[in-house]
């Protein structure tokens, strides 16, 4: 296909955060009408290596040229001015506005009167869409459309700003497959025009499908390049994990104990449908005390949804299956009752589910069980800084005082802050969802060894991750979602990262019969 | 990432708390200074008569206390409200649902003290959980539901007192209020303190210690601070906000009692915009509106500032219209010192 000259071309970038090298040396070209595909596990440098691109990022090393001419973005506008639009992960619309005014947003249409000419930016927004393959009411508000329709807008707005080049970060993780067929209409039509697009997915078929080319990055470092037609997924995966699982994992104590939890058939019909989400759809799994058990799966699996499911988070509705815990069948009905059951919870998004950012570490650390430090709804307070104290010693937080904000912690230790709180609420099963995400090997490497200990004293463990390292180095099994089920399941004694991987993608040649087990 | 953007926040509070060792502190006791200082401008400015400062005299000082009494009980229970993030905007409507309940009861209905004193206490307590329950259970703004409940304590103390102000007579005799409770209306406790201010007090120190030592205020700061966070910790989110805005219902009908043994009589208007004058005070004593953040001490002091000030426009006989402007000013520099505060 095209390789013309290079539209965009990024030569030896280097970005460091505080410690971390998100990108060493990378290489990047981009021709005019083509597609580019780049590849990655998470935090694998593709995110910070396009907001470098889409000027979100500044003070990177390196050289970028646009047509042969260096350039110097010092913030998202100039990247625009340079036609270059990047389609976030995260939407950034305004749920409250209208599909066209989100369209339009800060460029709006104006009448001879400088008033907003509502009526062409419908017209426009109409035909844009149209365009994109999208039927859609250009007046509704974009709070009521699905994620995935909001995703489609997002793609409408970065094409109506008629760019050159077009980045798109997982720009189908939450559509069908027939939106996704329409989408790859509209890149194909981009490309005849000679737009450049860089792809960014985890799906290996649709990367075949769309790609002219594929690159790979890891570590924040090129390290391999393809034409993803000949290209089988279990050399992408191999490049993409390329490497030993490394020695920071604590071994597993193989022996585990009775079975603590059984999931059987689980599924959940939501009273109101839950755009973007994926509820349970028939999940079974069980975990052994001293057991961890992993939950692998792509964005948009079930992985989150499964763990609110067990703690009693999830929304109302109807609920199928059963929840077996200790032999009793329970009925998870909110926190306080998963937690008198014993069941702990690590929330994603520890900023803003897990924390009061502004609170002393203190506070949040003893939040959930303060009724053990003290009588008749008096706290103790040399209990509860004790408890406190001692959670923080076996955590090894790095701290001031205890009465520092929370906030002012690492990421790392913020995430041991939350670990704590539930830890004494002396639980037999913890629920994590992505326990390490944002954390620094240090502090991941700890939470680790945490982990194991936990494990050791008979504490089971379901581990949501999108890390596979981390779910084949801390899990003993590892359960694989897709759609809302189980699809697949590993014991990691016998099993790479490549296979978990492919089980996730859907590649079914990796793993064949693995769909319809189930 | 994510890592890298936390340290990147954290860095500058860290040097903000390092270099602001004094600042913070001037910052965190912000009302109480704020206090101070709007004292010693009262002394400066006060009118003297025969060298005696009038501002400083034993009789004017209890005369603050005293006018400041009823708006503080209020804003203490308001207090707690914002605590959890919420507001109440129906306490000066409960306020007058209890005047006028206080009065009707025992001068027309002939209650004995007590009774009418605890069904009173009760309606505001109820009044308040169930617009605690509007908001917790059925997830209506705590702004929206009190707006209503402000119009429907109004409508029933209209309804309940005729639309009249009741006037409180005392005796033994057929509609005659019991001496008892003219004793709330003493004008002093010991010769020195009148009783109003001495229930207020008991409501503010009871309120501080109840913060401090409380396994709930720690549940009621959480649900402020995330209320997200605080439900996944296993805080009962819901039974907190009714147990809040229960509190703030009872404490303003305490101050529809106090309000009407002061005035010898229970008016269907009694009360009107005290809920703004309580906001204030809490917002000068330097509790977030966005919730999770502050204390009654502070309130206490914004009670206490707002009445110095007052007391001492009154006292240089500066127009009451002049008043509203200089307190309004007054609200907007405490709101301004906050944002400069520290970050926090």
């Amino acid at each position: 296909m095209p390789q013309a000259a290079a539209l965009v071309r990024m030569s030896r970038i280097g970005k460091r955060y505080g410690g971390v090298q998100a990108c060493r040396d990378v290489d990047f070209t981009l021709g005019a009408g083509e597609v580019h595909a780049l590849l990655g596990e998470n935090g694998a440098g593709k995110s910070t290596l396009m907001k470098i691109l889409s000027g979100d990022v500044t003070g990177y090393a390196g050289q970028i040229e646009i047509n042969g001419s260096p350039v110097s973005f010092s913030g998202p506008t100039d990247a625009q001015a340079a036609g270059i639009a990047m389609i976030h992960q995260e939407l950034d619309l305004v749920p409250g506005l209208p599909v066209a005014d989100n369209i339009f947003l800060g460029r709006e249409l104006r009448t001879r009167l400088r008033t907003v000419d509502r009526r062409r930016m419908e017209r426009e927004a109409r035909a844009l869409l149209e365009r994109s393959g999208v039927d859609l009411d250009p007046r509704r508000p974009v709070g009521e459309l699905r994620i995935g329709e909001q995703q489609l807008v997002t793609i409408a707005k970065a094409i109506s700003l008629d760019a050159r080049v077009l980045i798109m970060d997982e720009p189908t993780s939450a559509l069908t497959t027939s939106e996704v067929e329409r989408l790859f209409v509209v890149i194909r039509e981009l490309r005849r025009g000679g737009v450049g697009i860089v792809y960014i997915s985890h799906r290996m078929e649709e990367i075949a499908q769309v790609a002219d080319r594929a690159s790979v990055l890891r570590n924040g470092q090129n390290v391999a390049s393809f034409d993803p037609r000949t290209l089988s997924t279990a050399e992408v995966v191999e490049a993409m994990v390329g490497r030993p699982v490394q020695t920071m994992f604590t071994t597993p104590d193989a022996a585990t104990g009775d079975e603590l939890l059984r999931v059987e058939n689980l599924a959940l019909t939501p009273r109101r449908p839950r755009p973007g989400r994926r509820d349970p759809a028939g999940i079974s799994l069980t975990v052994r005390a001293g057991e961890i058990v992993g939950l692998a799966g792509l964005l948009g699996s079930g992985r989150t949804e499964l763990l609110e499911t067990l703690y009693g988070v999830a929304p109302g509705g109807t609920r199928s299956g059963r929840i077996v815990l200790q032999g009793q069948q329970i009925q998870p009905r909110g926190p306080r009752h998963a937690l008198r059951h014993g069941i702990g919870f690590v929330p994603e998004d520890r900023r803003t589910s897990g924390l009061v950012l502004f609170h002393s570490i203190l506070a949040n650390t003893v939040v959930s069980s303060l009724p053990a430090y003290g009588r008749l709804g008096v706290i103790a307070r040399r209990m509860e800084r004790s408890a406190s104290v001692r959670m923080a010693d076996r955590l090894r937080l790095k701290f001031g005082r205890l009465q520092d904000e929370v906030g002012t912690l690492s990421g790392g230790n913020q995430q041991k802050v939350v670990f704590g709180r539930m830890l004494l609420t002396e639980p037999h099963l913890l629920l994590l969802d992505e326990p390490t995400r944002g954390v620094d090997v240090g502090a991941k490497a700890e939470i680790y060894r945490l982990l194991g200990e936990l494990a050791g004293q008979g504490i089971g463990v379901l581990l949501a991750s999108s890390e596979l390292p981390e779910l084949v180095g801390v899990c003993d099994r590892v359960v694989v979602l897709r759609d809302g089920r189980d699809v697949a399941s590993f014991s990691t004694a016998d099993s790479a990262e490549g296979d978990l991987l492919a089980a996730a993608m859907g590649e079914s040649a990796v793993f064949e019969d693995a769909g319809g087990a189930q | 990432m994510t890592d890298v953007q936390d340290k990147a926040v954290s860095a500058p509070t860290a040097v903000a708390e390092k270099s602001g060792g004094v600042v913070a502190t001037l910052f965190r006791f912000q009302s109480v200074f704020g206090l101070l200082a709007v004292f010693i401008a009262a002394i400066i400015f006060s009118p003297r008569r025969d060298g005696e400062i009038l501002f400083v005299s034993a009789d004017n000082l209890a005369n603050v206390v005293r006018a400041v009494s009823e708006i503080g009980i209020i804003a203490v229970g308001m207090t707690f409200v914002i605590l959890i993030g919420g507001i109440d905007l129906s306490v000066g409507a409960v306020l007058g649902l209890a005047a006028v309940g206080s009065a009707v009861l025992m001068v027309e209905s002939d209650w004995g003290f007590l009774p009418s004193v605890v069904l009173v206490l009760a309606i505001g307590l109820v009044f308040g959980a169930l617009q605690g329950m509007a908001t917790a259970m059925i997830g209506i703004q705590s702004f929206i539901v009190t707006l209503a409940g402000l119009q429907i304590a109004r409508g029933l103390a209209r309804i309940w007192s005729d639309g009249q102000g009741v006037a409180i007579a005392y005796g033994n005799g057929p509609n005659e209020a019991p001496n008892s409770f003219a004793i709330l209306g003493e004008r002093t406790f010991g010769g020195l303190v009148p009783i109003p201010v001495l229930i207020f007090a008991v409501v503010a120190i009871a309120a501080v210690v109840f913060l401090r030592v409380s396994a709930f205020s720690r549940h009621l700061y959480a649900v402020g601070g995330n209320e997200k966070a605080a439900r996944l910790s296993g805080v009962p989110v819901i039974r907190v906000k009714i147990a809040v805005f229960a509190i703030c219902g009872l404490l303003a009908a305490l101050a529809g009692i106090v309000h009407a043994v002061q005035l010898n009589q229970g008016s269907p208007n009694d009360g009107i915009g005290y809920e703004l004058d309580a906001i204030a005070a809490v917002v000068i004593g330097g509790t977030s509106l966005a919730g999770g953040r502050g204390s009654v001490a502070g309130t206490v002091a914004g009670a206490l500032l707002l009445g110095v000030l007052n007391n001492i426009l009154a006292l240089n006989n500066i127009e009451s219209n002049i008043q509203l402007l200089i307190k309004g000013l007054v609200i907007v520099a405490a709101a301004a010192l906050q944002r400069l505060r520290p970050a926090s």
